[in-house]
């Protein structure tokens, strides 16, 4: 049985440990105080290098790469931090800015510290209303000990938080289309490049990072890198596994949902598979696992042939899905995926910005085919295309033969590629919401082709048995596909 | 300047030049909405997608090859690079817009651009030259997939002149980014998000416009409206664009002289776009100038000589009132008369009239006659001038070019014109109001000669009424405010019996034996290129589309 590694949430049931003393108690701010005494700025930076902390929002982009980027001799820069937690199925940053928002203020400091940053933004979504009123008083406190304003705990150092509450938009979560809402425009992304370490807030040099990513910080300084990267998958034994660990440190904030007997965040190393995270959860409710989530509503789906693929950054995206914000969300046998897409997809549809031209158009268009599926409206008719498969050199591609299929599975599948093409992950779009869209509507088609079927033949939604509901492994594209980045052929 | 291979080509252009306009120059069409030369890239049609190449990630040094992502061609701009940066050793860059990924994602995003579009091209004012039916007839596809609900969102009505159909809109947003950036007055932006996007006024939650879109440059955003979305109250259902001619001119509306190219019929002027000038209007115009044409049309224009029989002005034949007008004039001293000239006139018409005053009449005394100021309108990018006359500084140098010509303005001219005999103004000034003092100068004027387009106060005081032209109907150069010397083009016919302003003088020179004779508007600019200061280079052939600076 797995256990809970509690590191952020260690103390988030500590009674009042979002004052100042309690947190103070628990080693509160003790941290940043030997950062500051004991490393320089770079080496701070150096350290988050070497411990190989990815960012927890969604991408997986390495915090130390992305500081790098940074120009160190533009003034003033920014650190904007990202608590606009709205990827459906994901809630572990509502619970360290409710519970424990002082660990959120020794990150930043830590942070700050280490890029020369004066200003912060706290851009936290509309909804927490809890989570900025807990937050601001937290910073209130922090103020009036010395450790934030001028001259912080008369190291020199001035450092300013704001805290900017969103108007509850998704795509204000995808950073540039934070900047944008942070400084007073319409939530829009912005063309990249320039991307937000050159040109971000008020066209300045800006971090943004997701408050997992900075509340990781403090215990990186306080326990040293060594035993950091000690957390973590041990590669090697499951088929997923990329050859050589790519660094995937760290524990990471679980939110399960859906079909467990005990849903919640639960923290845990990474690198667990989706069979050992249910177990954690209280186990499974229902007779079996149909399919899981791994991160967050936009992740691709996976069968339950793949359930023992680590929940790590590697090795999903080796399995052609992603970690993202590490909302997990469990569907048993009673679940109908068609049902299921057309939930996400009315989301996105709705959430969609409108800035550019294939998401503004295609994902009403995604939505609208999965609702007349869903509906029993489903053309009929069929049409031959290329089929794709294993191929005789044992790779995926076009097998030479043909296949019939529904015209409006057919059309679903290739209006959610022209948004973004699922297989080459190349995107027509200003932002990556536009694959954010296009994966689960095709990796949930392909992936549950039979119950896509089964509802246009039958003219409504039916439920099949898991076995019959999901295509086999050897006909799953993301299961067969499974390519070898560049960057790990030679190890 | 930046070295680049564009598909097969080997170009040079300047450092940060984009994509689309490196293809343009070199004859390669790279589709495009929301870029606008005149606007800021906000990349969100999505349809300039071009193929950058660079080093392949992990593939030994020097090996070139397609980049992952498709790249948007208003964004993409191009600069000489160091030498370790040079690809192939030679180019700065290396852009495909012909690639099988280039024309798949023209395909796709057109196809997407279509879903929600009406099809209404046989009841819209943009078919023939809309982008949206131009691109997709070349670069999409023949047919659409989508057989879900459209939206249709309302026809609007934003301002005086301006009307949205929000239903062919693309958003594309240029007409917002214009009135952020151009205009300065914000008026339009978004409501509603995603596939709900429309353009709008601010309004109150009952829907009444709180600020309509009325700034004087408002009419630009029909013109950059890629799509039929934003159409122009005046020009609404009137013509078929294919069906006008068009002609390069300059408008008349005030001194600086934007450039325009007037689109006609045989019976008319129907409207009036703005024309690229990098130094003097960019690509925009004001809406006093785009919708100030009218008078041209006008069926009050004259088209026949008046003369004053009882008080009252009855209309008569050329040859009787030039007789007339010969009389008068041979009858009285030559310091009796003065001539008065047009700052709505062109240089030709003004050097004509001097030459007259001067060699025929014998007189120095002229002045200079125009349209009464205006106000002042400064725009973050754009100025509309207080001088509402094309041609002030052409006309105040030609008249004054001749040895001894004295041009007199203002109230010296109507204190001159107060005491003199004879009075020969040239006017061409549609709708002009006199002031007390000027009306009270031309009353005590003994035979009062008026050349004009339309009947006005200074018509109704005159003894002898001549039809003359509007810039629309004849050839000639304006010299704007800052120097710059511009042709104007004939476009439609003169009304009735109406000719041209340097023709009727010419011919009142004739009777009254003066030696006067050109044959075309060119060849009075040659003479003016020979004798007045500054003008050396201003014939119509160097002219041109361009126009030039006088130094």
């Amino acid at each position: 049985m797995v256990q809970e590694r509690r590191i952020l949430y260690e103390h988030l049931d500590v009674p009042n440990i979002n004052t100042f003393d309690v947190f103070r108690q628990y080693e509160g701010y003790t941290r940043f105080e030997k950062a500051i005494a004991e490393y320089q700025p770079e080496e701070i930076a150096d350290m988050v290098k070497e411990s190989g902390l990815k960012g927890r929002g969604g991408a997986g982009f390495s915090t130390g790469e992305k500081w790098s980027f940074v120009p160190r001799d533009i003034e003033p820069r920014y650190l904007c931090c990202n608590a606009d937690e709205s990827e459906p199925g994901t809630f572990s940053n509502r619970y360290v800015l409710e519970k424990n928002p002082h660990l959120l203020i020794e990150g930043i400091l830590i942070c700050c510290y280490a890029m020369g940053i004066e200003t912060t933004y706290v851009y936290i979504r509309g909804e927490f209303t809890l989570g900025k009123k807990m937050l601001d008083a937290a910073i209130k406190e922090a103020y009036e000990q010395g450790y934030l304003g001028e001259n912080v705990r008369d190291t020199g150092l001035n450092i300013n938080i704001y805290s900017h509450p969103g108007a509850g938009a998704y795509i204000c979560g995808e950073e540039t289309g934070l900047i944008e809402s942070l400084e007073g425009k319409r939530g829009q992304p912005r063309n990249k490049p320039p991307f937000p370490a050159v040109q971000g807030v008020f066209m300045k040099p800006t971090v943004v990072q997701n408050v997992e990513t900075l509340c990781n910080l403090p215990f990186i300084v306080g326990n040293g890198v060594e035993w950091y990267t000690q957390m973590g998958p041990t590669y090697g034994d499951t088929r997923f596994d990329p050859p050589k660990a790519d660094p995937n440190t760290g524990t990471k904030l679980y939110c399960i949902s859906g079909d467990v007997n005990e849903p919640g965040v639960y923290e845990l190393e990474l690198g667990l598979t989706s069979t050992e995270l249910i177990e954690v959860a209280g186990g499974l409710r229902g007779e079996e696992v149909k399919a899981v989530i791994p991160g967050g509503s936009s992740a691709p789906i996976l069968t339950h042939y793949e359930l023992d693929t680590r929940l790590d950054f590697t090795s999903l995206t080796l399995a052609k899905s992603m970690l993202g914000s590490g909302g997990i969300i469990v569907m048993n046998e009673t679940r109908n995926i068609v049902d299921c897409l057309l939930n996400i997809m009315k989301f996105y549809a709705h959430e969609s910005c409108g800035q550019c031209t294939p998401c503004r158009w295609g994902t009403p268009w995604v939505r609208d085919i999965v609702q007349r599926i869903a509906d029993g409206e489903g053309r009929q008719t069929t049409i031959t295309r290329p089929k794709f498969g294993v191929t005789e050199s044992g790779r995926w591609g076009d097998t030479g033969e043909t296949e019939e299929i529904y015209e409006d599975l057919d059309l679903l599948e290739n209006v959610a590629n022209n948004i973004a093409n699922v297989d080459t992950m190349t995107w027509n779009t200003i932002c990556v919401f536009g694959i954010a869209v296009s994966w689960p509507a095709v990796s949930y088609m392909r992936k549950f082709k039979p119950e896509f079927e089964a509802a246009i033949r039958e003219g409504k939604l039916v439920t099949l048995p898991v076995a019959e509901a999901t295509v086999p492994p050897e006909e799953n594209y993301a299961y067969q596909q499974r390519f070898i980045p560049k960057e790990f052929a030679d190890l | 300047m930046a070295f680049i291979k564009l598909n097969d080509l080997e170009i040079e252009v300047e450092d940060g030049t984009n994509i689309v306009e490196a293809a343009r120059e070199n004859g390669i069409e790279v589709p495009h909405y929301c870029y606008h030369a005149g606007l800021s890239r906000p990349a969100n049609c999505r349809m300039c997608l071009v193929e950058p190449y660079g080093p392949i990630p992990g593939a030994p040094p020097g090996t070139i090859g397609p980049a992952r992502q498709l790249a948007t061609g208003c964004t993409l701009t191009v600069r000489s690079a160091p030498p370790e940066r040079k690809l192939e050793e030679k180019y700065d860059a290396i852009v495909r817009t012909d690639s099988s990924r280039v024309i798949k994602a023209r395909e796709d995003i057109l196809e997407f651009l279509l879903v929600h579009h009406p099809l209404d091209c046989p009841v819209c004012d943009q078919a023939g030259e809309c982008d949206l039916q131009d691109f997709s007839y070349r670069h999409g596809h023949d047919k659409s997939r989508y057989i879900e609900v459209k939206n249709v969102p309302p026809k609007k009505d934003l301002g005086p002149d301006i009307l949205l159909y929000s239903t062919r809109c693309i958003v594309c947003t240029r007409c917002i980014r214009f009135c952020d950036e151009v205009s300065g007055s914000g008026e339009l932006g978004l409501i509603n998000r995603g596939s709900h996007d429309e353009i709008d006024i601010p309004r109150s939650h009952e829907g009444t416009p709180i600020q309509l879109l009325d700034n004087k440059l408002a009419g630009n955003v029909v013109d950059i409206c890629p799509v039929g979305a934003l159409i122009s109250k005046d020009f609404l259902f009137k013509s078929r664009p294919w069906f006008m001619e068009k002609a390069d001119s300059i408008c008349s509306g005030c001194s600086v002289g934007c450039n325009v190219t007037v689109e006609y019929k045989a019976d008319g002027v129907y409207r009036i776009k703005p024309r690229f000038h990098e130094d003097i209007n960019q690509h925009w115009m004001c809406d006093d100038g785009r919708l100030g044409y009218h008078y041209v049309n006008s069926d009050d224009r004259l088209q026949l000589p008046l003369k004053k029989v009882d008080g009252e002005l009855v209309t008569t034949q050329w040859a009787d009132a030039l007789t007339l007008i010969t009389e008068n004039l041979s009858e009285v001293d030559a310091a009796d008369i003065v001539v008065i000239g047009s700052a709505q006139g062109t240089n030709e018409d003004n050097y004509v009239l001097q030459q007259f005053a001067h060699d025929v009449l014998k007189t120095t005394q002229l002045g200079l006659f125009g349209q009464l100021p205006g106000e002042e309108h400064k725009f973050p990018q754009f100025t509309i001038e207080a001088d509402k006359n094309p041609n002030t500084a052409g006309a105040r140098t030609i008249l004054g070019s001749a040895n001894g010509n004295v041009v007199l303005e203002g109230d010296a001219l109507w204190e001159k014109v107060a005491s003199a005999k004879v009075v020969y103004i040239v006017s061409g000034v549609p709708e002009r109001v006199l002031e007390d003092a000027e009306r009270d100068a031309l009353e005590k004027v003994d035979f009062l000669i008026v050349q004009d387009v339309l009947p006005s106060a200074v018509t109704e005081l005159a003894d002898v009424v001549l039809p003359g032209t509007t810039f629309a109907e004849k050839d000639g150069t304006f010299t704007n405010s800052t120097g710059w010397v511009q042709r104007i083009r004939k476009t439609i016919d003169p009304p009735g019996e109406a000719q041209v302003d340097w023709q009727i003088t010419q011919q009142l020179a004739k009777q009254l034996g003066g030696e006067i004779d050109y044959h075309f508007a060119g060849e009075i600019a040659i003479a003016i290129a020979e004798n007045v200061a500054g003008y050396g280079d201003a014939t119509h052939q160097n002219i041109g589309d361009a126009g030039i600076k006088l130094d």
